[in-house]
């Protein structure tokens, strides 16, 4: 057994190879946005050296202040609300007997498998039959409702894994109904809670579809400002590029944090 | 026996369209061990949970040391669970698991301390403190599920299934410890099972249930050597069941014999259901016998044989320690007073 | 747990104001000339339809479905042997290139097309580093390499979710019955996996046949998909501008709301919780 055969050789080669092809077509892109925040050229056509004005930029000119101090303060509050939110809807849902239970799922994916263009119109026309005014409220509700789903479908797994009696032996020994929830739920689906809200922010903070249908025409977030300065024919700032470096490079340390971390505690246990 | 403790009123409940209690009543003595034992679905476990305060009844009453606690939450009732598979807190250790109750009565903690380190000794879990759970046997993770629930010192503790996830061995050193620790700390135990030995073990008294009606409540011994029907017959211990004809009182005819017995009651010629339990049937020289087999299969069992004879088409099985090889000819013999009748109900087995 | 059930019954509002009531109103749109902003009095009528014989609007479902079409079929020629070749490794290698594969996805999608945007160029920094010059932009090539790039991962996800999670004593169990490699895998492996093909196969179509920002961006505007016409007629109305009708934009995002149906009845029979939708 330790000579693979030929044919299965021949599998392993092509599997290799379309997986380094993936990986190309997925990083090169990244890889161009990387040599862009650090090229002295502001047009961005040709090499002109390497430069660290464009992060110095980001944090000196107001050019994107508003843009990236919205989308931040949208992905923290959307995330903060629909965690909470989406950890009491999947401990609601996998309280329900099993057929509800199903349905319950079914309805809470029709956001993640509709198309984002469908989910942005029906939102739009919630909050235009509600005569609100679209900006930062309308976006905020938009990205709760869009991540509510992906909180719910990380909680399941960890919920379905729990005793069914769990929360009642909690009761039984003087828990009340909410502080039940609090000392014995809540504690053993954490690492669930935890990764819905890393998912919940990563996805407020690249959204552009949704928050482009839900925004109007004055609140913007980054990804909305970028289209609307490209609509209109002009070129922005290569600071952009270095805001989307760092948000990246944050964004993968706390995964690694939080994965880490989470890796020692399993082993201790 | 003391007072009554728990009265348990015309108790009906039903999930969805299946009645799962129908009109159900029984009552529990304080210091009382008593088994509720059935088929799975016979309604025992909700019979428990509804003690539990984790269903509510849609009819009747539950009446607690003379209240009526039907509306009371779980944690306002002085009943404590050990749950089907422990329900143990994954998150926490054995300590924290054990004083969990206490905690939440914000007991101080050189209280807490002293009382946990008690009850870790009387479960024979000293030392086990810091574990976490997810290294504990089964038969220490009982432990911890029974001092977690005993620590809050509860009236009455309920126990479902406790001993199923458990092998056969420390299966029966537990039977003999909880029957000790009842007794010891004078709490009453409402234990569910589907267990007949570990009902007839451990129990002052046994309910015996299906399709969420009683049919039967006593001693252990009043269920074993007088079952009031076919179900409870079969369902505690092995039975022969055999069809009979009650000729007059005292007096009943099967296998086409007539046989002195201690039942009475009955109109003459009923048919009737004739009840022997496979070790009160004796072997004698066919001369002398009423009856007469063929041993037609043989099993060892260690302690007994369990033979099958056939007498007239019908199988009759015998546990005993006399060997008797396949196609022997035997006579049997039985006692008038291990001869059971019941009333015959018709099912579509005969 | 039991009493842990109200906790779920304001999502169930929460979900019938957000996805009910506006498929609702974009019926009644569809089939009518109200006016969203100006709600009244409304004549049911069949002449939002007339958008159908717009050669504009023909065109769009047209690419929206070939371009979609092709896009999801090259995801899974390749995302297949990816994912199986994932499944294959040491679970820390496996770890590892999946998180790589993840990573990608939080760089903003609006600044990957446009690093894509720049690839294509012929006269780009990519031209200027590596000397490799590219000249795609309004191609359908153009358009198509952004889309599998942008897409692939979808596709690769959910079924090597699906493969790390099979037993592998069923392929033991196959060869042991006598089954080749070939035959293990035609007849065990990729039936068990074929969930995560259903999932895949949806969440890189859905996506491909209703984006806009990539055929606008590298498609230079001359290949429009059904995304762009929706565009064109609710944002534009919104905006303010000349062409718009928020009653044709809702009858073709009723039409895509059909494909939405079709492929969420697909996936719900493969997938009942959703497991492998994340």
């Amino acid at each position: 057994m330790m000579k693979l055969s030929l044919k299965r050789k021949i599998i392993r080669i092509i599997g290799l190879s379309f997986t380094v092809l993936s990986f190309l077509m997925i990083f090169t892109p990244i890889l161009v946005i990387l040599v862009l925040s650090i090229n002295a050229s502001t047009k961005g056509y040709s090499w002109e050296g390497f430069t660290l004005k464009w992060y110095l930029e980001l944090f000196q000119k107001d050019v994107m202040r508003e843009p990236i101090m919205n989308t931040l303060v949208i992905a923290f509050a959307s995330t903060i609300i629909a965690t909470v939110l989406g950890t009491m809807f999947a401990i609601g849902i996998n309280a329900l007997e099993k057929k509800k239970r199903i349905q319950m799922m079914v309805i809470n994916n029709v956001p993640v498998v509709n198309p984002d263009i469908v989910t942005g119109i029906s939102l739009m026309i919630v909050f235009s039959l509600l005569s609100f005014t679209l900006g930062y409220y309308t976006v905020l509700i938009a990205h709760v409702f869009f991540s509510i789903p992906y909180v719910v479908l990380s909680i399941m797994p960890r919920l379905k894994k729990l005793d069914p009696n769990l929360y009642e032996a909690g009761l039984d020994l003087g828990c009340s109904r909410i502080s039940g929830v609090f000392r014995v739920i809540l504690p053993n689906i954490s690492t669930g809670i935890i990764s819905g809200a890393l998912m919940a922010f990563t996805m407020s903070i690249d959204d552009f579809i949704i928050t482009y249908f839900t925004s109007g025409a004055e609140y913007m977030n980054v990804s909305t400002w970028l289209y609307a300065t490209l609509s209109r024919g002009r070129s922005f700032t290569p600071a952009a590029y270095a805001y989307n470096i760092i948000i990246f490079a944050i964004t993968i340390a706390i995964i690694l944090f939080v994965n880490l971390k989470r890796d020692r505690k399993e082993k201790t246990v | 026996m003391g007072k009554k403790l728990i009265i348990m009123k015309n108790i009906t409940k039903r999930f969805g369209d299946n009645l799962v209690l129908d009109d159900f009543n029984l009552y529990i003595n304080e210091n009382e061990f008593i088994t509720l034992l059935g088929p799975s679905g016979c309604g025992k476990t909700t019979c428990l949970r509804i003690l539990g305060g984790f269903e509510t009844a849609d009819e009747g009453t539950v009446e607690f040391d003379s209240k009526i606690i039907n509306n009371l939450e779980p944690n306002q009732r002085e009943i404590n669970t050990c749950f089907q598979k422990y329900a143990l807190f994954p998150h926490l250790n054995v300590f924290d698991n054990i004083a969990f109750g206490l905690k939440i009565k914000k007991l101080d903690k050189a209280t807490i301390h002293t009382r946990v380190m008690d009850i870790l000794k009387m479960v024979k879990l000293t030392g086990f403190e810091h574990r976490a759970i997810s290294t504990l046997s089964g038969g220490q993770q009982q432990r911890v599920a029974i001092a977690r629930a005993l620590i809050n010192r509860p009236k009455v503790l309920l126990l479902d299934e406790p001993l199923a996830a458990l092998d056969l061995k420390l299966r029966q050193e537990m039977q003999y410890e909880l029957k000790e620790m009842q007794r010891e700390l004078g709490i009453t135990f409402v234990y569910v099972t589907h267990d007949q030995e570990e009902a007839l073990t451990m129990s002052d008294t046994i309910v015996v249930m299906d399709h969420g009606k009683i049919l039967q409540i006593g001693t252990p011994e009043d269920i074993y050597n007088e079952p009031n029907s076919r179900f409870v017959a079969n369902f505690i211990g092995e039975s022969n069941i055999i069809p009979g004809k009650m000729k007059e009182d005292y007096l009943v005819e099967f296998f086409n014999k007539e046989f002195e017995c201690v039942d009475k009651g009955f109109k003459k010629d009923e048919a009737v259901d004739v009840i022997i339990r496979p070790e009160d049937i004796d072997f004698v020289p066919p001369s002398k016998a009423k009856i007469v087999g063929t041993v037609d299969s043989l099993i060892f069992r260690g302690v007994h044989y369990e033979i099958n004879v056939m007498i007239e088409g019908k199988e009759i099985t015998i546990h005993t320690t006399k060997y008797r090889k396949i196609g022997d000819k035997v006579g049997l013999s039985v006692e008038p007073n291990n001869i059971h009748i019941i009333k015959h109900i018709k099912t579509c087995v005969d | 747990m039991r009493r842990l059930r109200p906790y779920a019954v304001p999502y169930l509002l929460w979900m019938g104001l957000f996805i009910l009531i506006p498929t609702i109103i974009l019926i009644i749109l569809g089939f009518t000339n109200l006016e969203l902003y100006n709600i009244g009095v409304f004549d049911i009528t069949l002449v939002n339809f007339s958008i159908f014989v717009q050669d504009q609007v023909v065109n769009a479902l047209w690419n929206s479905l070939s371009y979609s079409f092709v896009t999801t079929l090259i995801c899974f020629v390749i995302g297949y042997p990816v994912a199986y070749y994932l499944s294959t490794l040491s679970e820390k290698k496996r770890k590892i290139l999946l998180a790589m594969m993840i990573v990608p996805l939080w760089s903003n999608m609006l600044l990957r097309i446009i690093a894509w945007e720049k690839i294509f160029t012929p006269t780009s920094i990519i031209a200027d580093i590596f000397g490799i010059s590219l000249d795609l932009l309004g191609t359908p090539t153009g358009v198509l390499i952004g889309m599998i790039a942008m897409y692939l991962p979808f596709m690769i996800f959910p079924i090597f979710s699906v493969l790390e999670k099979m037993d592998y004593k069923l392929i033991e169990a196959a060869k042991d019955l006598g089954a080749s490699d070939l035959q293990t895998f035609v007849k065990v492996t990729f039936p068990l996996s074929s969930g995560g093909v259903v999932s895949g196969v949806i969440m890189t179509m859905l996506p491909a046949m209703t984006s806009f920002v990539l055929p606008a961006r590298i498609g230079l505007g001359k290949i429009n998909l059904i995304g762009n016409i929706i565009e064109s007629k609710f944002m534009k109305e919104v905006l303010g501008s000349s062409g718009a009708s928020i009653n044709q934009g809702a009858i073709i995002s009723l039409l895509l709301m059909v494909f939405s149906v079709i492929s969420f009845v697909l996936i719900t029979r493969v997938d009942k919780e959703g497991e492998t939708l994340i």
